[in-house]
């Protein structure tokens, strides 16, 4: 791989990026939901748990978090998972309007290696997100008291890119779906509800049934989620959640290699079967 | 010359041996197969009463598919100008699609710039400029300027040539001074040209262009056919036009190949297609509005003839309809044409007695295939 082999590679990564964040601003009323929704989204998740465990803190939840507060468990818990609904609706979404906009078949036939494009879409996603999990943060500092410590920002965003690099390759499936179903919606649907039911998004893993603890080992955001409460709540080092990182990396490597060997499996059926340009 | 550049890079790589495999033919389609599964009915109904059909569609020993290409056998040469004409449904955007790795074709294999479209599709991809589906394929909420440079970058152009060579394309399409709006404020033909420019931003050798005058007002149409005119004779290029408008075939290419419900029925240039029936009689009747029947009502009258078609015009806007009596002692049955007419209240507009087109011969090929009418207007004469 040369120099200006890589340099335009870059190049379609970023035009790629820059592409979907001019749609984005292309509708200005994404603004008055970035700026409202994130309070809307999480703040019911607070009153719920002040309502049941009667004030901010609780023993019982202690027992089996590992710590009494519960608004920073789900303020955590929320702010993770905002990655989670934007790469299950994000990539699948931008094949769909690729495809809708009649765009998809100029993509597919380009000579560029299309693992670009999609990690262009899929960074596009990510940056979205991230405006939103920190506008979720920057309320949750101002109103509800939560302490953010600068020496564990680093290990956090290490953290969090492992687990947005997983939550890759589950997008890639779902823009395989795209590819032969155009609607692949109603599948992220469900994966949001399976992620925000098995993943300790809201309550402790520890709270589901046996069985359901085992689905929920399956998925990269317990694992995420695990390891940064335990930084940021627990106030333990990198070093005591060295399973959780083994684990994001082995499920990472696990779901991109199948991402794009089913987007790519999907794209050849779709091309024989025509149905490549439909929408 | 960056398609150039993508295959000396592909060379070193070792990806490919340029020099191989190639000749004097830029497009070389061999049994060019194509089916596709018949679709009637959608959802989970559809679902259920679709294979509710196939049973009994396998029962009475018909199929479920459609054959949209059917070993096609195509040569186009380097540096030609050659028109598909077919009617809608005819193919035409199937080959289109087999030819630049959009679909994959189930049988045959096509070699384009000397590279197989199933085994080299990259190398495809970087040896043609593809304009399939109009001004619909672009992105309309960014500007000009952005689509092309957005484009560039998938064809791996370095970031300081593909601006430079946007905007010689912009400058070139007359619409530098527009660049930076956004595509939903420009008019379909305007679009139409940022789609040719994109693809022409790597300066491919071969361009496939499917139906690229599509919905054009006549000025448009004119502009486009002459840049379509201009690229292949003066930048050399090869070009593949795919259209359903005969003059457009007529007047550009210098080799026409009629496709019909996926079969190439006949290539060869257009004067030499056009002797195939020269030696036929040919009457034209120019007509407003006429009823449902008349065709088989004038076939039945004069049965000594070869053909006798009607061709719906686009009446709305000045063309009306034709009937159009080809054969041996056509002009003989002038007098009976036109009172089973006037009994039908039909209301001739003209009468022409004349030589065949390359209309007839499609029609005389395709057994009366209908062609989308357009008026002189709108052609753009």
């Amino acid at each position: 791989m040369t120099y200006s082999s890589l340099k335009s590679d870059y190049f379609v990564v970023w035009n790629e990026i820059v592409k979907n964040l001019k749609f984005l601003l292309a509708y200005p009323i994404v603004f008055v939901f970035w700026a409202i929704f994130p309070i809307f989204w999480f703040i019911p998740f607070i009153l719920q748990g002040q309502a049941l465990v009667g004030g901010l803190t609780s023993e019982a939840f202690a027992q089996i978090a590992g710590t009494p507060e519960f608004i920073p468990f789900v303020v955590i818990g929320s702010v993770l998972n905002s990655y989670v609904l934007s790469s299950l609706y994000g990539m699948g979404e931008s094949i769909r309007r690729e495809a809708y906009q009649g765009t998809l078949d100029y993509v597919l036939a380009s000579p560029c290696n299309k693992a670009f494009i999609l990690i262009g879409k899929a960074i596009s996603e990510s940056l979205t997100s991230t405006i939103f999990a920190l506008s979720q943060l920057a309320i949750s500092i101002m109103f509800f008291g939560i302490e953010l410590t600068v020496g564990v920002i680093m290990p956090i965003l290490f953290i969090l890119i492992l687990l947005i690099l997983g939550l890759y390759g589950i997008a890639l499936m779902l823009a395989a779906l795209s590819l032969r179903f155009k609607q692949a919606h109603d599948m992220a649907h469900t994966l949001e509800y399976v992620f925000y039911l098995f993943s300790p998004v809201r309550y402790p893993v520890e709270s589901l049934p046996i069985w359901g603890q085992i689905v929920g080992k399956l998925l990269p955001l317990t694992y995420a989620l695990i390891a940064v409460r335990s930084l940021m709540l627990l106030k333990q080092g990198i070093a005591t959640v060295y399973i959780e990182i083994l684990v994001l990396l082995v499920l990472d490597s696990a779901l991109i290699l199948v991402g794009f060997y089913l987007f790519n499996w999907m794209e050849n059926k779709t091309k024989k079967s025509g149905i490549i340009s439909q929408y | 010359m960056y398609v150039g550049l993508f295959l000396r890079h592909a060379e070193a790589l070792g990806l490919v041996n340029v020099e191989d495999d190639r000749d004097e033919f830029s497009i070389r389609a061999v049994d060019l197969t194509k089916v596709f599964a018949k679709k009637r009915h959608k959802g989970i109904l559809g679902f259920l009463k679709k294979n509710a059909e196939k049973e009994k569609s396998k029962s009475e020993g018909g199929d479920a598919v459609t054959v949209a290409l059917d070993h096609v056998n195509l040569k186009v040469r380097a540096g030609e100008l050659f028109g598909l004409l077919g009617p809608n449904g005819a193919g035409k955007t199937t080959l289109v699609k087999c030819l630049s790795t959009i679909l994959i074709p189930d049988e045959g294999t096509a070699v384009v710039n000397g590279y197989d479209v199933l085994k080299e599709t990259t190398m495809v991809r970087a040896s043609i400029g593809l304009v399939v589906g109009g001004e619909r394929t672009l992105y309309w909420k960014l500007t000009a300027r952005d689509n092309l440079m957005y484009f560039a970058s998938l064809y791996k152009m370095p970031r300081a040539e593909a601006k430079n060579r946007v905007n010689e394309l912009l400058e070139l399409m007359g619409l530098i001074d527009r660049a930076d709006e956004r595509l939903e404020d420009y008019s379909t033909g305007m679009r139409q040209k940022i789609a040719i420019s994109r693809a022409l931003l790597h300066n491919p050798p071969i361009l496939l262009l499917d139906e690229p005058t599509l919905g054009l007002d006549p000025t448009f149409s004119r502009q486009i056919r002459n840049q379509i005119r201009d690229l292949c004779k003066s930048q050399g290029k090869t070009i593949l036009l795919a259209t359903h408008y005969m003059y457009e075939a007529d007047e550009l290419c210098d080799r026409v190949g009629i496709i019909n419900n996926g079969q190439i029925a006949a290539v060869d240039t257009s004067g030499k297609l056009k002797a195939m029936v020269r030696e036929k009689e040919l009457v034209e009747v120019a007509c407003v509005n006429p009823p449902l029947g008349v065709e088989a009502e004038l076939r039945t009258l004069c049965p000594e003839v070869d053909i006798v078609t009607l061709i719906h015009g686009d009446e709305a806007r000045g063309a009306p309809s034709r009937i159009k009596i080809i054969g041996e002692g056509a002009e003989d049955h002038i007098g009976t044409v036109i009172d089973a007419l006037r009994k039908r209240g039909v209301q001739i507009t003209s009468l022409n007695v004349g030589m065949p087109t390359l209309e007839d011969v499609f029609i005389k090929l395709t057994g009366g295939a209908k062609l989308v009418e357009r008026s002189e207007a709108a052609i753009g004469e």
